[in-house]
């Protein structure tokens, strides 16, 4: 093993001499400055960006959502034919290896979809899993998926599906496989110091193309955000993940570096809950829209975001996604017609109400509350702001004793189906208990026609901007640093990073 | 002496047990590990699956009495989010720590009590008072800010160290300086208040009548009677050590066993924080044993019983 390890970064020495030699790429070490170290290597252990971001150079998905062309496109599968609304034939890519020698093929894959669709071994996928019924190999290149009822964001979780080795996998065991996995993808595991330096080589068979002139890949756990910038400007790092919005004029004036700036699938808004079990002003439709003419979010995002926050036109479903609404647009700030229809709902002097904020958890958290709670101010309504440390912000989410109003920023999956689900009524942290939204949520849920499914995404969009459940903030940024020379890295609104069309120039 | 170790070494017992109840029962206080481990919209069937998978869906007392036998044993259990056992999460990263905490306390020793013996000898001359100036400044500045400074001048515009991570000497400088700046400026200030005292005393009177040179005087007779506090200090700050790599290891991304409790602490990662708190007590505990047999071979005057 080590022996096969070593001859193959010797070929992806030579072959990177010879390119150099042929005055192609240019080959380096890439060092990537992420917050965390990774948990696990094995893409399908967590939903975390960091681990994925690591592990998905290594280890590949059957489809990828491109950040460049939006569109789910072919990695290890190559083609998915809808049978019926609940059976789908899959074809994968023919000639694959995993670096171990053994074949990517329908086994792998059955093996692969097996264990994603165990919510034991998987439950942070159980969500996009729930409806996979059974899976079964048809030969050697197609596997057959079964539903259990029609699944509109199949081919999304399709792209979620990490393709694993069978024998080694069912040799080393899931833990083991998470710290030193074998892939099919364009790089390959060499060692690991804990929350130091995990190093990946280029791997030099890999099937695709690799990414020019990058021989190796270093990725450094660098939790403090002053540092990942200090890294990122003395050039100790190459791509550097998650700076903080202060950063934004340093790196604008700095030659060296690229400044990448990516809408995020983080949609943030004021919570404001309004069933019959969370007593307050908010239960009355009139005043959540009031408080929405209250805030001013083109001032946030202008103040407190450099202008690069995404304004949201009144809805939470982001531009490019089905079911964005055209016609909606943002409140306005309008704090005259807040204050009038505040007093025509019966509350002339405003009201009292708790308001509870994460600290530390999202970019400028503690900033956008408190500018929140001056806005409420000035239309009579004293926000009391109660911090909250992340973990037990998350803790209070879930069982909804944030309520009756709070700060948070929801980043579900790219569907608007997981988007649009998390305000039915049922679901643990809805704000709203709405019978109309319930019936649309649940119509989208099973909507095989995109148009139809969009549209019904779209009537959804204008019932809750009219019922206001939120206050509708803005749209997070993730912000990159790379060094000048790096092409073609497109982060995606997850924090997921891809290598398939980077290139370091020399 | 052997009798009176032994009698501390017992004693250290209870307390490690505890601290093992401390920290389960605060643990236990901040929170569900599946709040921060799972994606907030996991179903309830996953976050079902994974507290069973971790023995989260015990009764709190179940979960004590299980914590308790194994902990006898030596395993401190699993890792929530790395899935290996905790006590060898921590013990992986403890030569890190040491690294840094031993250059800390090396700086501290080599700077501070010289700095404060100059200090008293030179009484209220500019010496004096810059000394004075510069550690009430370091005690008064935080560490994180002051580390996030030296990345700044020093990696940055002066290029002269790497701005984090570990593997060189040149990595070690940055942190250790840091961590070591408010302990070299509490050594600093103890030592210079102890040497004063001892400096007015007749026996140093006395030595100088008899002809010994100045500096035979100062750093033999005057500092051997004025260590004792300083030693007590530096045995105390152990503590003040140990809390400080949490704040700089997390600064340079140094991969030490302060920057694993954070991130254990913030994940509730609840073994791994059982396990840090364990080991940084007995630390403490035993340092401090040290500590006091060390007064025993530096002042024959001191004898345990």
């Amino acid at each position: 093993m080590i022996g096969s390890m070593l001859s193959r970064t010797a070929t992806a020495a030579l072959l990177s001499t010879m390119a150099l030699g042929a005055g192609a790429a240019y080959a380096e070490t890439v060092n990537i400055a992420q917050n965390f170290d990774p948990q696990t290597l094995w893409p399908n252990g967590t939903t975390a960006s960091d681990n994925l971001n690591a592990g998905s150079a290594i280890v590949e998905s059957l489809f990828w959502q491109n950040p460049a062309s939006g569109e789910i496109e072919p990695l290890l599968a190559t083609v998915v034919e809808m049978v019926s609304d609940t059976e789908a034939l899959l074809t994968l890519r023919e000639g694959v290896s995993f670096t171990n020698g053994e074949p990517m093929n329908a086994d792998a894959v059955v093996h692969s979809i097996e264990i994603f669709m165990d919510e034991e071994q998987t439950p942070a996928y159980a969500r996009v899993s729930d409806l996979f019924e059974s899976v079964e190999k048809v030969d050697d290149l197609t596997v057959r998926i079964t539903l259990s009822d029609t699944f509109p964001a199949f081919m999304l979780a399709l792209s979620q599906i990490s393709v694993v080795p069978p024998s080694h996998w069912n040799e080393v065991g899931l833990e083991a496989y998470g710290q030193q996995p074998i892939g099919t993808g364009p790089f390959v595991f060499e060692s690991w110091t804990r929350d130091d330096r995990l190093v990946m080589s280029a791997n030099a068979d890999y099937w695709g193309d690799a990414p020019d002139g990058i021989t190796e890949l270093v990725w450094r756990p660098v939790p403090e955000d002053a540092a990942r910038l200090a890294g990122l400007q003395t050039g100790e790092f190459q791509i550097v993940k998650d700076l903080p919005v202060s950063s934004i004029p340093t790196l604008e004036n700095d030659d060296s570096v690229s400044l990448i700036t990516v809408p995020s699938y983080r949609i943030y808004q004021i919570g404001l809950a309004s069933q019959e079990q969370h007593e307050s002003p908010l239960q009355d439709v009139a005043v959540r829209q009031a408080l929405n003419y209250a805030v001013d979010s083109q001032l946030i995002i202008d103040a407190l975001f450099f202008g690069r926050a995404i304004p949201l036109n009144g809805q939470v479903l982001r531009e490019p996604q089905p079911g964005y609404n055209p016609d909606l647009g943002d409140y306005g700030y309008d704090p005259e017609r807040a204050r009038a229809m505040l007093a025509e709902a019966g509350y002339p002097d405003g009201f009292e109400i708790d308001f509870k904020c994460p600290s530390g958890r999202y970019a400028q958290d503690r900033e956008v509350c408190e500018a929140v709670a001056g806005m409420l101010a000035e239309v009579g309504v004293t926000a009391n702001l109660i911090m909250l440390e992340p973990g037990e912000f998350l803790r209070q989410l879930r069982t909804m004793e944030l309520a009756p109003m709070y700060f948070v920023g929801l980043a579900p999956q790219d569907d608007p189906g997981f988007q649009a689900s998390q305000y039915l009524s049922e679901w643990r942290y809805s704000p709203i208990a709405n019978e109309e939204m319930d019936e649309l949520i649940l119509a989208g849920a099973t909507e095989a026609d995109p148009e139809s499914r969009a549209q019904i995404y779209r009537d959804l969009m204008a019932l809750m901007h009219e019922q206001a459940p939120i206050i509708f903030l803005y749209g997070g940024v993730d912000i990159y640093g790379t060094d000048a020379r790096i092409t073609g890295l497109e982060p995606r609104g997850d924090g997921r990073m891809f290598f398939y069309n980077v290139e370091l120039e020399e | 002496m052997l009798r009176y170790f032994i009698r501390r070494l017992v004693l250290t017992i209870p307390v490690a047990i505890g601290i093992l109840v401390i920290s389960f029962m605060l643990t236990r206080l901040s929170g569900d590990p599946t709040d921060l481990l799972l994606p907030p919209d996991a179903t309830d069937s996953a976050r079902e699956a994974f507290r069973r998978n971790y023995g989260l869906d015990q009764p709190l007392l179940t979960q004590f009495g299980s914590f308790v036998v194994n902990a006898m044993r030596g395993d401190f259990g699993d890792s929530l989010r790395f899935h290996e056992p905790a006590m060898s999460l921590v013990m992986d990263r403890m030569g890190a720590t040491l690294e840094l905490a031993v250059a800390a306390m090396a700086l501290a020793i080599l700077i501070g009590i010289p700095t404060g013996v100059v200090a008293a000898y030179k009484r209220n001359t500019p010496v004096d008072i810059s000394v004075r100036g510069i550690s009430l400044l370091g005690q008064a500045m935080p560490s994180f800010y002051l580390g996030i400074l030296s990345i700044i001048v020093f990696s940055v515009w002066l290029g002269w160290f790497p701005s984090s991570g570990r593997g060189t000497w040149w990595h070690l400088v940055l942190p250790a300086i840091t961590l070591s700046f408010q302990l070299v400026a509490l050594i600093a200030r103890v030592t210079r208040s102890c040497m004063l005292d001892v400096l007015g005393q007749d026996y140093i009177r006395t030595a100088r009548a008899k002809g010994l040179g100045e500096s035979r005087v100062v750093w033999l007779h005057a500092l051997r009677n004025a260590f004792i506090p300083v030693l007590t200090v530096l045995g105390l700050q152990v503590g003040f050590l140990l809390g400080g790599v949490v704040v700089i290891e997390t600064v340079f991304s140094w991969p030490g066993v302060g920057r694993l409790a954070v991130q254990a602490i913030y994940a509730r990662d609840f073994p791994v924080v059982q396990a840090v708190v364990l080991l940084f007590a007995m630390i403490f505990v035993f340092v401090n044993l040290i500590v006091d047999l060390l007064y025993a071979a530096i002042d024959p005057r001191i004898r345990y019983s």
